[in-house]
């Protein structure tokens, strides 16, 4: 293992986790494809995208921010074990909070975000320590250091939106401790406090928070230091890298109070955000042409096909954005492409992506890296079948299409074609990540030469 | 007595069986080792990597202190990592570019 890097099973539990999660939901939609052809303020809806967000999305980020942090920003991670409380927490507050969204139980949507916001907690403080330890801060360390506020934030403001959905007993009435009664007065008050907003705008601001602040600027910050590494380039304009970073959060700071407050600013702040994007691209376009390393890999290939959903959902955001645009039923479901995209689009494509990359390195390195210079080992790439990575592209890039198309028109049928699709091209990650795994419980060793005549027979 | 003593092609065909395993090819080829120092029984190599930060750091130089005390006729290795000067792919064999991807310089 490398030396800054955490043992292997605690991000690849991370990720295995988030791959059930992902097949689970998934699976969901399939099953249930008007969850995508409606209007997306109801029970399912909010309890499959928490699944997507917190089970899938948070969870494999999490355990490759446990491995990638300190790696690509060379320091150590503050605490392994404080990451292995921080799991248990996850994985109850998660599944709590699904199964509570969607039996529409509010008050313990509350408790199992409280669990899951400790674990957060923790999370952030361990990811925070680390920082701390930075040797050379640069552009990737401010990107991550700014998802960490975002993250926080958004899970304050989840909590306090199911806070302002509970009906909480009068604190008179309640025969307890004082303490106790001081708590669920406050909690009241924040209810009172949050009823002054509109329930899907402040939804809706969460969720930018979360997708812009926390997903959307990792995926800016990391891919500043991992592109240039699997591609053998590097950065060609710090300038241009500062830039974007600072734009995407001037625009989310804006985007998140205009959309709650519904103003018709909200067009202003998205079209920053949107230029924080094309700064972005910029330069990620002249990291690729910088790059020694001319073939693209197909994890490369699904990053950038991810980043380039982008432009669509950028239209989207601007059409939404537009100042007295008509509230009908077809604008509802182009919020849920907007949704959809650049979720499932966007990050889950991303990830996808970079999974190629870190679980063939978690499991070389768990089975391989003692080996290394003793027999041969195998390369990254033999771990998996790229046959079956490139079938899964292809078939994620046709549900993609398929599915947004029928979200449009709310055609179930098509939903669960599109949807298909999708878990299909998942099966495909799950088959290769299989592969990848079999190599940690059987690693693939041949002997070597030692002998200096044996060797120079081979030269 | 080894019939066959130690030299540096010895020791650099000893050394394509260490891999980078990003790129899938050897180190020698990869153009990774920039000198190579017979003393005796001691061999002492001078190396890089492709950037610095590589994930892979310990493990490739844990790699080739191993490869090269599995050599017949090794009692002692040290294996130096370097960043100047900076790796460049116009360092790598024609071999390396063929089997990594990277174009010509």
């Amino acid at each position: 293992m490398g030396v800054n890097a955490p043992s292997v099973r605690l991000p690849l539990t991370f990720v295995l986790t988030g791959l059930v999660a992902l097949l689970t939901g998934m699976s969901w939609l399939v099953i249930r494809p008007a969850i995508l052809a409606e209007y997306h303020y109801n029970q399912y809806v909010i309890a499959t995208t928490h699944l997507f967000v917190l089970g899938w999305i948070c969870s494999v980020v999490m355990g490759a921010m446990y491995q990638l942090v300190p790696v690509a920003l060379e320091t150590k991670l503050y605490s392994e074990k404080l990451a292995g409380w921080q799991f248990a927490f996850h994985v109850v507050g998660f599944i709590g909070m699904v199964w509570m969204f969607r039996v529409w139980n509010m008050k313990q949507v509350g408790h199992f975000g409280c669990v899951f916001a400790t674990g957060v907690g923790l999370f952030v403080y361990n990811i925070a320590r680390t920082l701390r330890r930075v040797p050379k801060w640069n552009v990737t360390a401010t990107a991550v250091t700014a998802a960490l506020c975002w993250f926080s934030l958004t899970v304050t403001a989840g909590l306090f939106i199911a806070i302002g959905k509970c009906s909480y007993e009068t604190s008179e009435g309640l025969a307890t401790a004082e303490g106790v009664r001081t708590l669920v007065g406050g909690l009241r008050q924040l209810a009172g406090f949050m009823s002054h907003f509109d329930a899907i705008s402040a939804m809706h601001a969460h969720a930018h928070l979360g997708g812009v602040g926390f997903f959307t600027m990792l995926i800016v910050g990391v891919s500043y230091k991992l592109i240039p590494m699997f591609a053998l380039s590097e950065i060609q304009s710090t300038r241009r890298a500062v830039w974007s970073v600072a734009l995407l959060n001037v625009g989310l700071a804006g985007s998140f109070v205009t959309i709650l407050l519904r103003s018709p600013w909200k067009l202003a702040f998205a079209l920053v955000v949107i230029a924080a994007l094309v700064v972005y691209g910029i330069e990620l376009a002249a990291i690729l042409r910088a790059r020694k390393r001319r073939v693209v890999d197909w994890g490369i290939k699904y990053f950038l096909t991810a980043v380039g959903l982008y432009a669509p959902v950028s239209v989207l955001a601007v059409v939404l954005a537009w100042p007295g645009l008509p509230l009908n039923p077809f604008t509802g479901q182009l919020e849920n492409v907007y949704g959809f995209l650049g979720l499932i689009g966007v990050v889950s494509f991303a990830i996808m992506g970079m999974l190629y990359k870190i679980v063939p390195f978690l499991v070389w390195f768990g089975s391989y890296s003692r080996q290394i210079g003793r027999a041969q080992v195998p390369a990254l790439a033999d771990l998996y079948s790229a046959k079956l990575q490139a079938a899964g592209y292809w078939s994620y890039l046709a549900g993609l299409i398929v599915t947004s198309s029928a979200i449009m028109f709310s055609s179930e049928a098509f939903v669960r074609c599109g949807c298909a699709l999708l878990a299909s091209s998942i099966s495909t990650l799950v088959i290769n990540v299989g592969m990848m795994l079999s190599h940690y419980i059987r690693p693939c060793l041949k002997p070597l030469s030692t002998s200096p005549s044996a060797i120079l027979k081979t030269a | 007595m080894n019939p066959h003593p130690l030299d540096e092609a010895t020791i650099l065909q000893t050394l394509r069986q260490v891999i980078d395993p990003e790129l899938g090819c050897n180190i020698v080829d990869l153009g990774l080792v920039y000198n190579v120092a017979i003393l005796g029984t001691k061999v002492s190599v001078v190396m890089t990597l492709t950037t610095p930060g590589c994930p892979m750091h310990e493990s490739i130089r844990w790699g080739v202190n191993n490869a090269l005390l599995n050599l017949e006729g090794v009692d002692d290795a040290e294996v130096e990592v370097v960043w100047d000067p900076p790796w460049h792919p116009s360092m790598m064999t024609e071999f390396g570019r063929n089997a990594t991807g990277v174009g010509s310089f």
